[in-house]
């Protein structure tokens, strides 16, 4: 029962809010409906850690895998919907483009976020993963600008192509399962599939070629290179709140997906097969997207690429395996979010001050703008690893995995991209920041929404980058558990 | 005994080809819901035609005089290829299927030289169009032909409807969809047929089979006429003997020789049906797109060819 | 119902041959319309094919599977194809950037291909080839489509032949997924096409045509 509640709050307050026609009434009624998620959202996590996994029939699970990233889209979600409130208040009356499309929109979305978390069977799981594509397609040609429309028909057609073949991957898993002699109607139970692993692992090639086509067609969702072609436009041309959703929480629910299939593939035909795919996905994105960082001119875009250069770090936690690998992914997922969002929060704020988006007629940001700028400082130097932010952290421990399983190459990889990408947004950055004004934006006070959730994250950031909370900690653990 | 039935197939081509024009006539007519001729009527034109004059433009030599009877004596002798009611015929064991797709093209030639020889600017425009359509839908009726042939380990047509007719009708093969899909491509095109060509038109630009017979008149004219329908007959009689030839006599009696007939009539009815339909319903095709046609038509055939491979695997 | 054997038998062992058919036909269409005609054909062999299925190997839920088949893409989304065509106001032609000449040789060579990777692949498991290389070459087709034509709506109909392809693997290889999943799948497939529909409607009236070849403002 208590799984049901956060699917139900948000699908009824999807259509609850569309009720509202009176803007200002949705924001709220959209705010109230927010916090009871979160709270119900809470909940789960609370009964998961004191009783273990939970479970509804058949199809619905929480385990300690399932929370952890619940507590990501809880703490994401009420940053977005906060700043969403403000951010759209100038937004009026148009076919799906007004504040109550808005909100109606992102419950949807995040109903089928939260269901792709708590899926236990890998059929609802991909059913519910398109419906995040379907549901985010019309938030991100929201401003009905030609970018916009260019970017969401780009993102519907290459994501669904994507998940298409990650359909084809569930269906050769599913063979693979019938064939081992599972029961038909268990062979997409995600519990049944890893008692009945090892069974499947004495035909290894189906299962190998399941998990090609799975990382193939969920890291299109997860923007891996060469796949990521959607990425930097649907991301850049959303608006600011739904980028960071996108950023921040989507592609971790696509990772919690590949995560649950190399999971299976792992106790079938060992962890050589999808662990090197994954470290191959996860270098060649770091890598690419780490250089494309050098050449962008547009703030969403350098950030979007940035998104596809952490990905590229968690996979590569992924694929390394052993305990510190895996502790810096997971931990990793969060901590990015947590930046990302920071930083596409003040790129919102500088698009709604100077009207655009392009770098190089922004500058003097520091003297116009103090508090983005300094959120922006914070967010940039959190997001390129840096000490005392806690995505510092994270990369320590995959860097520490990398150096004990002695694959120097990795780790010299790593180290060049970090520096590549540290040079790139302290270049980018500085520019924005110093100089001169070359334009006296309107007003640059933040308003309540604004500030408070930059500040909630940058807190977060630091906080975490101090010392990992012993609760959080110990929920990493226990998702880590649920991989073994 | 078996001679005599093998000419009277001949006959029933050869005889009874004006009387599939006039049907698909009427059938056209009727689903375009006009009046129609009567089915008879192409002999009543023959008859005609045999009465007149024939007049020979004067700068004309002797290609322009023969070529009809080069083209008549090339299509009765592609007639006396192809099984009807048993499956042999008279030349079909003497010769195999390039023979037959080479006689066409015997008669297709010697028509194109009268048609320059004549002088006349439309005969000269359909010639070289013909050429065209004929050059390019060569490789599909070769093609064609070629798989059905590997399949039946037999390159005479007598042999590969023997083989067919012992298979069993539900186990169609991929090759023989594939090879009768190009064939009824280029069976369209060969004899002139809607979208290629429309054989009833009267405006001289379009024409591609018209045209090159404009320039004749009177007997000539009527061997022309004869020997396009006779053309299209036996190649309809071809498409059945290869693809749906079963029912045909397996003894030589009268009863099994009838039933064979009736089947026979049968199956040309389906197939006229199917040309009339098409024919209404498809406009003609500009003259630069027949060439995609026709590749279409090469395509498919390529794949059967492939596919005879994959299935002897 | 010695009838019904027979058909059955028929269908089962000749269907994949007319699926290649509509491929080659498909690929060398020229309005939009008889392309789409195509995808309803395909889909009601598809639909038979279940169907035979079902009743071969005693499966309830095939019958649905089929029945559900025939209804949404054999009927509905054609339909809707139709009047999304009349609505748009866009001229019918597909925007094709291969010759039909070139298209039905690549789906020629497509065809084949598929036959070669099945034919490496299909000994460790056992479903008759044929039906498995015509699901992998419709995927192969439907990602062609979606490469060589430059018209949205072109690129979704080659979408819906990429996932009757994987629909068709799925049944030869294991005779369907549970029904639950099934359904999930289908309606997700009707979410995407009504969402894609709203984006050509937004495409044109943003830009005033429905060639994707011409969005390219974003780059880099």
């Amino acid at each position: 029962m208590i799984l049901l509640m956060p699917l139900l709050i948000a699908l009824l307050g999807a259509f609850v809010v569309l009720g509202f026609r009176n803007p200002r009434v949705a924001t709220r009624a959209a705010l109230l409906t927010g916090g009871l998620e979160i709270a119900s959202l809470v909940v789960v996590v609370w009964q998961v850690h004191e009783r273990g996994a939970l479970q509804v029939g058949r199809y619905l699970r929480a385990d300690g895998l399932s929370s952890f990233f619940l507590i990501n889209i809880a703490f994401i979600s009420g940053l977005v919907l906060v700043y969403a409130s403000g951010y759209l208040r100038h937004t009026g009356e148009g076919r799906f483009s007004s504040p109550r499309w808005f909100y109606a929109l992102v419950f949807w979305f995040l109903f089928t976020m939260i269901s792709v978390c708590l899926s236990a069977n890998l059929g609802l799981l991909w059913i519910m993963m398109e419906g995040t594509t379907l549901a985010s397609a019309l938030l991100v040609g929201f401003y009905n600008t030609e970018g916009a429309v260019e970017a969401g028909w780009k993102y519907l057609m290459v994501c669904t192509v994507g998940i298409a073949f990650a359909l084809f991957g569930t269906i050769v898993l599913y063979l693979a399962a019938v064939k081992a002699g599972m029961n038909p109607a268990a062979a997409l139970d995600w519990v049944s599939l890893m008692d009945a692993a090892p069974r499947m692992g004495l035909d290894p090639h189906l299962v190998k070629l399941a998990f090609v086509f799975v990382i193939v067609g969920y890291g299109t969702k997860i923007g891996f290179v060469p796949m990521h072609s959607w990425l930097p436009d649907a991301h850049a041309e959303a608006p600011t709140p739904i980028s960071a959703l996108l950023s921040a929480v989507l592609l971790n629910c696509a990772m919690y997906a590949v995560m649950r299939y190399d999971a299976i593939v792992s106790h079938a035909t060992g962890s050589a097969f999808p662990h090197t795919l994954l470290l191959i996905f996860g270098v060649i994105s770091m890598v690419v997207a780490g250089l494309l960082i050098l050449v962008q001119r547009n703030l969403k875009r350098l950030m979007a690429y940035s998104s596809v250069e952490h990905m590229g770090i968690i996979a590569i936690g992924l694929g390394l395996g052993g305990p510190l690998g895996l502790f810096g992914a997971l931990l990793h997922t969060f901590n990015h979010s947590v930046a990302k969002s920071l930083l596409f929060f003040s790129a919102g704020n500088v698009r709604h001050n100077f009207g655009t988006l392009r770098m190089d007629s922004i500058s003097g940001m520091s003297r116009t703008m103090p508090q983005t700028s300094a959120a922006l400082v914070v967010g940039g130097l959190a997001i390129v690893g840096l000490p005392p932010f806690s995505l510092f952290i994270s990369e320590f421990a995959i860097l520490s995995e990398a150096f004990t399983q002695a694959r120097y190459f990795v780790v010299t990889l790593f180290l060049v991209i970090l520096s590549v990408v540290f040079g790139g947004f302290a270049y980018h950055f500085l520019r924005l920041l110093g100089g001169e004004p070359n334009s006296v934006p309107p007003s640059s006070k933040l308003i309540p929404s604004e500030y408070s959730v930059m500040g909630i994250a940058a807190l977060c950031l630091i906080c975490f980058g101090a010392r990992v909370p012993h609760l959080f900690s110990v929920l990493v653990q226990e998702a880590m558990a649920v991989l073994r | 005994m078996k001679i005599a039935i093998n000419v009277l197939q001949a006959l029933i081509l050869i005889m009874g080809a004006p009387l599939v024009r006039g049907i698909i006539g009427r059938l056209k007519a009727w689903i375009q819901r006009r009046q129609g001729a009567s089915i008879w009527r192409p002999y009543a034109d023959l008859a005609k035609l045999l009465r007149k004059e024939d007049l020979v433009p004067p700068s004309a030599s002797w290609v322009f005089r023969c070529a009809p009877i080069v083209l008549l004596g090339a299509t009765i002798a592609v007639a006396a290829f192809v099984p009807v009611v048993q499956s042999s015929a008279l030349l079909a064991s003497r010769g195999d299927f390039f023979l037959l797709v080479y006689l066409l093209a015997l008669g297709r030639f010697f028509l194109s030289l009268g048609a320059f020889d004549g002088g006349s600017a439309f005969g000269g425009m359909g010639a070289s169009r013909e050429a065209l359509v004929s050059t390019l839908a060569e490789a599909p009726f070769l093609l064609g032909l070629v798989a059905v042939a590997i399949l039946a380990a037999h390159a005479d047509i007598a042999g590969m409807v023997t083989w067919t007719l012992q298979q069993n009708f539900f186990n169609i093969s991929a090759v023989h969809i594939l090879a009768f899909t190009s064939l009824a491509m280029v069976v369209l095109a060969e004899t002139g047929r809607m979208p290629v060509d429309n054989p009833t038109t009267h405006l001289e630009l379009t024409m591609i089979h018209e045209g090159m017979a404009l320039e004749y008149s009177g007997p000539s004219l009527a061997l022309i006429e004869w020997a396009s329908a006779v053309k299209l007959h036996a190649m309809l009689a071809l498409l059945i003997a290869l693809f749906g030839p079963w029912g045909m006599a397996s003894s030589v009696s009268v009863g099994a020789i009838g039933v064979a007939l009736l089947l026979y009539c049968a199956k040309v009815a389906l197939l006229m049906v199917l040309l009339a339909v098409i024919e209404s319903g498809m406009a003609k095709l500009r003259m630069y797109l027949v060439p995609d046609f026709l590749g279409v038509a090469s395509a498919v055939s390529a794949l059967a060819v492939i596919f005879t491979m994959l299935v002897k695997r | 119902m010695g009838l019904v054997e027979i058909a059955t038998g028929k269908v089962l062992s000749s269907f994949s041959v007319f699926l290649f058919l509509t491929i080659l036909l498909m690929v060398v269409a020229r309005r939009i319309s008889t392309s789409v005609l195509l995808f309803s054909v395909q889909s009601a062999i598809i639909a038979a094919e279940v169907f035979a299925t079902g009743f071969r190997e005693r499966l309830a839920e095939a019958y649905v599977v089929g029945a559900l088949v025939l209804v949404i893409k054999v009927v509905f989304i054609p339909r809707a194809f139709f009047r999304l065509v009349d609505r748009l106001k866009t001229p019918r032609d597909v925007k094709a950037s291969t010759t039909p000449t070139q298209s039905v040789f690549i789906a020629a060579a497509l065809i084949y291909l598929s036959y070669a990777a099945v034919h490496s692949y299909g000994q460790s498991v056992h479903v008759p080839e044929d039906a498995l290389a015509a699901s992998v070459a419709l995927i192969l087709t439907g990602a062609f489509l979606m490469v060589s034509r430059n018209k949205a709506l072109m690129q979704m109909l080659g979408l819906l032949v990429l996932e009757n392809g994987i629909f068709l693997a799925a049944l030869t290889t294991t005779f369907g997924m549970p029904l639950v999943i099934e359904i999930g799948v289908f309606f997700d497939v009707l979410m995407g096409l009504l969402l894609m529909g709203i984006f050509t409607f937004r495409i044109r009236d943003t830009f005033d045509h429905l060639d994707v070849s011409k969005l390219r403002r974003l780059r880099g």
